[in-house]
């Protein structure tokens, strides 16, 4: 999860970065109430870099500009994204400024501590500079001093510079994050610093256990969250029941329900191979994912992801291929014939809308998708959608007789992945 | 590596329902599952296996245990598997995944100074095929054979698996090695621990689109392996989007591996040719291409036996 600068500055000034006095503005006549002298900056809250040269980033002198200026930058998208919120900020003097951060290397498998000399968004003169320490070892104190000293830094923002570094580390390892970065980190003529801008990125993986973390990010977003419950994050983190493959193929009109990424894969795969085109993924948490869910659990969990993709614009046919034991197979079954029934000239799941529609993370990340209805209409799901979809289901094990008794008009069974692949090709 | 019938197996979070499920049919096909360990339930049985609240408690009344299998909840993992290693137990396979990476570093610096295998996170575990099962991989797709799978995927290898047995080739072991960004033992150790293992005489290697930061042919370089070996890389149809990093900032993101899932399908499938490694594009072309290799290998194979046959 990644969080914006205001929130990022929250958690620097919990550990001790020096940040400027600011205060968030929720909405333009906020400013009306400022608390900090003018001049200031007033700075667009959104995800993507870039933010000055876009227009995000404005000085203002007085009230009247102020409130003119954050209008225009609550109306200005970045990369798509509109600002919830904006960060008037005192204005401060460098006389330099260089690039921190500590970030987790994947191919290392360590975290490594980076800084540059040069902060600021000129890339290419940030790259030069660059030095790096790879944290082989446990972190200490003097990792942080190491790089201070490669980056080129003399007397007093030796000293200074590498307790920010300590400090941010602090917050990396125990906020489980995967990257924290300051840029750019001012030095003014004094020696003294402050952290300009900052970013953070906490590990989704581990969202679960940093509650305090998302305890504040709700206080924070409290105004927000009155007048656009959509747009911020997921405020209930648990395991996902399903999740997709981050894919989307617009020209596609099969949806792909697995129970294993790899299995999910091996389908588009064969589909594509037979001249199908396979529109998107979805997949069910299982017993591979160290998750066994029970049979209720697993119904519910089946409905949401099916209701996904269903809802998938596209999509007019399902092929839902889970390998499993006969035990779960069975039960998967049992969930599917219960949840796809004919019913006269029409095949609808039945009330899965409200089912299992958990809030996580990677659930939230699925509204990507571009989706045949939006809520408004959810309501009045148009019959013919209904009439459209086709099911097709591969699972082995299952005892034949409840395969016969499941399958029907618009639902196939079988256990031949090969026949499954041919039947979602050729159902009319 | 040691993973025989008589191998006996603990599992820690045995009163978990995932657990406890496969505790029970683990046992049922074979496995020594001697013992479990559960907080709360020491000196009680669950379906007849002893259960214990400490590691060390388990291994005084039952034991040596050659193998732990791994249930905990994922932030409680890196506990779990400390308490095994701290208990002298040498090879673990980690069914949960998402476990957040700081957790995943600092168990894998322990296990490296104990000289610990691991599987997973996100591992399916391991089987020799009639001997012994260990995990939640898919038992009744494998029979014995003399092909060994290593497999990087999840659920995946058991279609493999299936395949392959469709096909007459039986598995003289299968090791899901996790589907984690960060992982325990690799391609590379299990290839080393197979070069030496008199029941495989080739084996495929799985890998999965977007799944690690790299491939397995490049551990193959320098390997030099006698025994014949076959590829399979899913997803190479599949258009996953390059990952969006506007976490770790353009700038950092240039110097360092940000993303757990960086290689494509269609590098890991390229680097595999330049090392000449057969690839298969789909599982059922899996029996055909290993059968070639076996075939083409046997003019070699008289060396070896007559070699044994010598040093007895």
């Amino acid at each position: 999860m990644d969080l914006l600068e205001y929130q990022a500055k929250v958690l620097f000034r919990e550990v001790g970065i020096p940040v400027l006095p600011s205060q968030q503005i929720d909405d333009p006549r906020d400013l009306k109430q400022l608390q900090l002298p003018y001049p200031i900056v007033l700075k667009s809250q959104v995800h993507a870099g870039g933010r000055g040269r876009a227009g995000g980033i404005r000085f203002v002198e007085n009230t009247i500009d102020a409130i003119a200026a954050a209008r225009t930058i609550f109306n200005l998208p970045i990369m798509d994204e509109y600002p919830q919120v904006l960060l008037a900020e005192a204005r401060y003097d460098t006389e330099k400024e260089c690039f921190l951060a500590i970030v987790f290397d994947y191919l290392l498998g360590c975290p490594v501590l980076l800084g540059s000399s040069q902060g600021g968004i000129q890339v290419e003169s940030v790259l030069e500079q660059m030095q790096k320490i790879v944290l082989e070892e446990a972190f200490s104190p003097f990792h942080a001093r190491k790089l201070t000293v490669a980056m080129g830094l003399q007397g007093k923002a030796i000293k200074s510079v590498s307790e920010i570094i300590v400090r941010m580390y602090r917050l990396f390892a125990t906020k489980d994050l995967n990257s924290i970065e300051i840029n750019p980190l001012g030095i003014n003529t004094a020696g003294d610093v402050m952290a300009l801008d900052g970013k953070i990125t906490i590990d989704d993986r581990a969202l679960g256990r940093q509650w305090e973390v998302l305890g504040l990010l709700d206080r924070l977003n409290k105004v927000e969250q009155n007048g656009d419950t959509e747009s911020s994050h997921p405020d209930v983190i648990s395991l996902p029941v399903a999740y997709p493959l981050e894919v989307y193929n617009a020209q596609g009109n099969i949806g792909i329900l697995s129970n294993s990424m790899g299995l999910g894969m091996l389908t588009w795969d064969l589909l594509h191979k037979e001249g199908g085109k396979p529109a998107c993924c979805w997949i069910m948490s299982s017993e591979s994912d160290g998750i066994l869910l029970d049979e209720e659990d697993l119904a519910d969990s089946l409905a949401y992801a099916l209701s996904q993709v269903q809802a998938v614009e596209g999509v007019d046919r399902i092929l839902i291929n889970c390998l499993s034991s006969a035990e779960i197979s069975t039960a998967v079954a049992k969930a599917i014939a219960d949840l796809i029934k004919p019913q006269g000239d029409t095949t609808a799941l039945a009330d899965s809308e409200d089912r299992a529609e958990r809030p996580t993370a990677l659930a939230w990340r699925s509204q990507r998708f571009p989706r045949k209805r939006t809520k408004a209409n959810k309501s009045s799901r148009s019959a013919s959608n209904r009439t459209e979809t086709k099911f097709i289901v591969r699972l082995i094990g299952v005892d034949g007789e409840a395969i016969s008794t499941i399958s029907h008009s618009t639902l196939y069974c079988t256990e031949d992945l090969t026949q499954a692949i041919q039947q979602t090709l050729s159902f009319k | 590596m040691n993973l025989t019938a008589e191998t006996k197996v603990l599992i820690q979070g045995i009163d978990q329902p995932i657990g406890r499920h496969y505790a029970q049919r683990m046992k049922a096909y074979g496995t020594l599952v001697v013992a479990g360990v559960s907080v709360g339930h020491g000196d009680t049985t669950i379906d007849d296996i002893p259960c214990f609240n400490l590691v060390e408690e388990a291994i005084a009344q039952v034991g040596e245990i050659g193998m732990s299998l791994i249930f905990a909840n994922p932030y409680h993992v890196l506990d779990a598997a400390l308490e095994a290693i701290d208990s002298g137990i040498r090879q673990l396979a980690i069914a949960a995944a998402g476990i957040p990476p700081l957790d995943l570093m600092q168990l894998f610096d322990k296990a490296k100074t104990t000289n610990t295998l691991i599987l997973g996170p996100g591992s399916a575990g391991a089987i020799v095929p009639g001997k012994i099962w260990i995990g939640t991989c898919e038992p009744q797709f494998y029979t014995p054979g003399n092909v060994a799978m290593i497999s990087r995927s999840d659920r995946l290898a058991d279609e493999v698996a299936l395949s392959l047995t469709q096909g007459n080739i039986g598995q003289s072991i299968a090791v899901h090695l996790g589907t984690g960004a960060m992982i325990g033992s690799s391609f590379r150790d299990w290839l080393g621990f197979l070069a030496e293992d008199d029941a495989t005489e080739a084996i495929v290697l799985i890998e999965q689109n977007a799944q690690g930061s790299y491939e397995a042919a490049q551990e193959l370089e320098n390997l030099n392996l006698k025994k014949p070996i076959v590829a399979y890389v899913v997803g190479h149809t599949v258009p996953i989007a390059k990952a969006e990093s506007d976490a770790a900032s353009a700038i950092a993101s240039q110097l360092t591996c940000t993303i757990p899932h960086t290689n494509t399908a269609k590098q890991k499938i390229a680097a595999f040719k330049k090392a000449k490694i057969a690839i298969a594009d789909y599982p059922q072309d899996l029996p055909t291409l290993v059968n070639n290799a076996l075939k083409k290998k046997t003019p070699r194979r008289r060396t070896p036996p007559r070699r044994r046959r010598s040093t007895n």
